[in-house]
């Protein structure tokens, strides 16, 4: 039962507001938690015990840290629930990739050895919900909150049902409370929610499962295809990923606003960034918020950086001290955001590839500001943002074909292959051209809603005060867009949600 | 309350809207079987088929019409057939199917092969499932959601087939030998499967028509344990039912030369065969009228002639 | 003891052409970038002889000459 499913839209979603609206207030978080555990059960049966599991262990943890006086247990409190928190997540998700590995590096040096492989069922949500107990075990244990006492509060927080699937990965401070509070059901919320929804639905159905078709022909026969092709196939792709992360994103939080919980934003105009930095604090912002506050700044405070930094100022001068420290600091990020995907090759490559971006950005750094001075170039013109956009979506175009790529060795072909020799033909991709002439009106109004969104003219108290025939026509509008011109039924493949994978 | 009225007043509207565009896609649909995608194919033919003139009423999956030919049955016992099969069809589909048809339809019998009865349809999928085929039924702009492809690109999806069924000459061995190996086990039927098929034959029972079910010979999809649990499930309800995987050697289902895919599918010559079987049982237990002589049936005639033609170019393309 | 002033040359030392004093968003409107940051702890951190824990890495603590400083005498009250 995926966000975009008939049965969450038109069954789940509508019921459980029923439910929750007749309740007492008292019934009402049951009511939620019940929700939860019962969407979780939908796609991973029993395995919801990882959750509750999980949410017993995270509450047990905070008391132990509010407990303890003394600074050195509750390191050990904090490093023993971080690391068994990890730990089940890297033995579900990780032990098959490193049991392969092993042994492969074992025949490589004559061992006979194989560690067997295993057949691991993962929980859904489980790369989301642990970062975000991860996330509480910390705050309590910096003090940014208190630990919470009341079981039912973080069961909530950790299984709250919009956001099981594919997050936004929320810390305790930021949605917590509103969980738990159970206002009320507002007209006005569940309109604007139920538009976010549509708007989301529009990005998935009408355009991210369009260009599923085209995408998959091309990157599972990658050997068949050459030149402009493949780049149009690694844009269709990050196309694709957008559409469909963002949109469900935006299902998800119009769920919760449904309910009256603001969740935090995923994305803000991603494309609209002019460097690969600025990329990556608009899009996924909430994977992006987590690793900065868990791992980057833990590490930049940590003994070695800091160590590193008194001595590479005596020994090295300012620009390869604070070079060094940004390495020290960015590689554990890339690495765990590479890692955090999945265990694959060609995903910790995803992660490599955006640290050595980024600490090219860092490097460049008084090159890039000596020659726009010398240059006179004001930084702001519009034809030098054009150019720095168009450069930032290439790099993010290389960097999701190696994401996509049916493995390491398949995305350094492809990235081969695309300065080689054209071959390939777009209208024998599965798409005709009014797939096509969709794909692109589509993507223009999406587009557009970014510019509004992006220089500011756009916001939910201005679609409330439209008049209201101009408002429900573009309802209307929507909901016929989505309905008539959506990929599915006969003649489409159902695709299924991309990041709820990882 | 103003909020309340203007709510209610939103989704009227919707509604409206929805109906209207369904109305227009019907429109569509009774224009041309080329402008429908395949696999609704069958379901628009069957609504543009002329009142009251089909007799028997096949419905199943990819095993439905592959193994019954409607060219065959019309020559050889003149009985007019249609088949209501699509490729992977699920017992929703199949009950939604009926209904559509038996708008305009009344047929002598309806005839499922049985292999959509082993689509399990469980649990969350199940109930979606049958979401989706309500919507397409009460609103079919969301089955032909698509319409706006041919009409504005003018994309066609042609397909040569006579009241559902196709001429498949391909020939792929199955050399797999005996399949039917006689147990005491049984394979499940699940509840959500029973359930439509209650349905199902509530509505034949109200409209009068009887029922019969078959599985046709495919060493892919039966063994002995389906016909373990197909042979209960008949009796239980009460419905003929013949297994003709039981029956292939009978009916003379030569397995180097009838299948298209290896055990999977019959091609044209299997179809005949199983056909023929078939069709006997039919006419006879059902008592139908041969309508060749009949002067409604002139364009069927005339149709049943072209294919006839062509089948025979194509089993004699096969056998050479 | 080091003062506020002591604080004004650091933030210098890694851009003279700001005017740090005027600024108030130091951290949300990118004057201060995450790797500016790491190096800034470890000079406030001999500066004046406090240890700054993960805990203080919020841009509300960065944001303004005047937050820092804030932070600064709060740890120094904590030795």
């Amino acid at each position: 039962m995926a966000y975009h499913k008939p049965t969450y839209l038109f069954l789940f979603l509508p019921i459980l507001l029923l439910i929750y609206q007749i309740a007492p207030r008292k019934f009402r978080r049951g009511v939620l938690l019940g929700a939860g555990y019962l969407f979780f059960w939908s796609i991973s049966g029993k395995l919801v015990l990882y959750l509750i599991g999980t949410t017993i262990f995270t509450h047990y943890i905070g008391i132990c840290l509010e407990l303890q006086e003394s600074r050195k247990k509750k390191r050990l409190v904090l490093a023993g629930g971080v690391l068994l928190l990890l730990g089940v997540l890297g033995y579900l998700k990780y032990y098959n990739f490193f049991a392969e590995n092993i042994s492969r590096m074992l025949e490589a040096a004559g061992s006979g050895m194989i560690i067997p492989a295993r057949h691991l069922l993962l929980p859904i949500g489980i790369s989301f919900y642990t970062l975000q107990a991860i996330s509480y075990i910390a705050d309590v244990y910096w003090k940014k909150i208190p630990a919470e006492k009341n079981l039912m509060k973080l069961a909530l927080f950790l299984g709250f049902f919009p956001q099981i699937m594919e997050g936004p990965i929320s810390t305790y401070g930021q949605t917590a409370e509103a969980i738990f509070r159970c206002d009320p059901l507002r007209l006005e919320n569940l309109s604007s929610g139920a538009v976010r929804i549509l708007w989301g639905l529009f990005k998935k159905i009408v355009i991210a499962d369009r260009l599923y078709t085209l995408v998959q022909a091309v990157f599972d026969n990658h050997e068949n295809f050459g030149g402009v092709i493949v780049f149009i196939a690694a844009t269709a792709y990050t196309a694709q990923l957008y559409m469909e992360f963002s949109g469900c994103i935006d299902i998800v939080i119009g769920s919760a606003r449904m309910f009256g919980v603001k969740l935090p934003e995923n994305f803000r105009q991603p494309f609209a960034s002019r460097n690969a930095a600025e990329f990556w604090r608009r899009w996924h912002i909430t994977l992006g918020e987590w690793f900065k506050a868990y791992v980057f700044f833990p590490v930049s405070v940590s003994g070695p950086v800091k160590k590193w930094n008194r001595y590479g100022r005596k020994k090295f001068g300012k620009y390869i001290t604070k070079a060094g420290a940004s390495a020290m600091a960015l590689f554990p990020v890339w690495l765990g955001n590479g890692l955090w995907h999945g265990a694959r090759w060609s995903y910790i490559f995803f992660g490599m590839y955006y640290f050595a971006v980024l600490m090219a950005g860092i490097m460049a750094e008084p090159v890039r500001n000596k020659i726009i001075k010398t240059l006179h170039i004001n930084e702001d013109a519009s034809w030098f943002k054009a150019l720095q956009i168009g450069k930032t979506w290439i790099i993010i175009i290389i960097g999701e074909m190696f994401f996509r790529a049916n493995g390491l060795r398949a995305g350094i072909q492809m990235f081969q292959s695309m300065f080689g020799r054209p071959s390939g033909n777009l209208m024998t991709l599965g798409l005709d051209t009014a797939d096509y002439v969709v794909i692109l009106y589509g993507c223009a109004v999406v587009g557009l809603v970014g510019i509004l969104r992006e220089r500011n003219l756009l916001d939910g108290h201005m679609l409330r005060n439209l008049k209201l025939p101009v408002r429900w026509a573009i309802y209307y509008g929507l909901i016929l867009a989505v309905l008539i011109f959506g990929a599915y039924g006969v003649g489409y493949q159902q695709v299924d949600l991309i990041y709820a994978g990882f | 309350m103003r909020a309340f009225r203007r709510c209610v007043l939103f989704f009227v509207i919707l509604i409206l809207m929805l109906y209207g565009l369904s109305q227009i896609v019907n429109v569509l649909v009774k224009s041309g079987s080329d402008l429908i995608q395949s696999r609704n194919k069958s379901i628009a033919g069957i609504q543009n088929e002329k009142e009251d003139s089909v007799d028997v009423l096949v419905l199943g999956d990819s095993e439905s019409y592959t193994s019954v030919s409607t060219v065959k049955l019309w020559n050889q016992y003149g009985t007019a057939a249609y088949i209501g099969g699509q490729a992977g069809q699920n017992i929703q589909e199949t009950y939604y199917m009926l209904r559509t048809a038996l708008q305009n339809q009344s047929p002598k019998i309806v005839v499922l092969e049985t292999n959509v009865l082993f689509r399990e349809q469980k649990g969350v999928k199940g109930i979606q499932e049958g979401l989706i085929q309500k919507a397409n039924y009460y609103f079919p702009i969301f089955r032909y959601h698509d319409f706006w492809k041919p009409v504005l690109f003018g994309k066609e999806y042609a397909e040569e087939s006579f009241k559902g069924f196709m001429l498949r000459e391909t020939v792929e061995s199955y050399k797999g030998g005996e399949y039917m190996k006689e147990t005491k086990e049984k394979d499940r039927i699940s509840e959500m499967v029973k359930h439509y098929m209650d349905e199902i034959l509530e509505l034949c029972k109200e409209k009068e028509v009887s029922f019969f079910l078959y599985s046709a010979p495919s060493p892919v999809n039966y063994n002995y344990r389906r016909h373990n649990a197909l042979k209960e499930y008949a009796r239980e309800i009460g419905v003929p039912y013949e297994d003709l995987n039981l029956k292939a050697k009978k009916i003379g289902i030569d397995w180097e030369m009838d299948t298209m895919d290896r055990g999977d599918h019959l091609n044209l010559a299997g179809a005949d065969k199983v056909t023929e079987y078939l069709g006997r049982i039919w006419k006879e237990t059902f008592d139908l009228p041969d309508r060749r002589e009949d002067p409604e049936y002139s364009q069927w005639q005339k149709e049943a002639r072209e294919y006839t033609q062509r089948a025979e170019y194509k089993l004699q393309r096969m056998h050479k | 003891m080091n003062t506020k002033d002591t604080l004004l040359d650091i933030l210098n030392d890694i851009d003279d052409s700001i005017d740090w004093k005027e600024q108030k968003g130091l951290v949300d409107e990118r004057i201060l970038d995450s790797f500016c940051v790491i190096t800034l702890i470890s000079d406030l951190e001999d500066a004046y002889g406090v240890e700054i824990e993960a805990a203080e890495m919020i841009p509300e603590n960065f944001n303004s000459v005047d937050a820092i400083w804030d932070m600064i005498t709060r740890l120094q009250e904590k030795l």
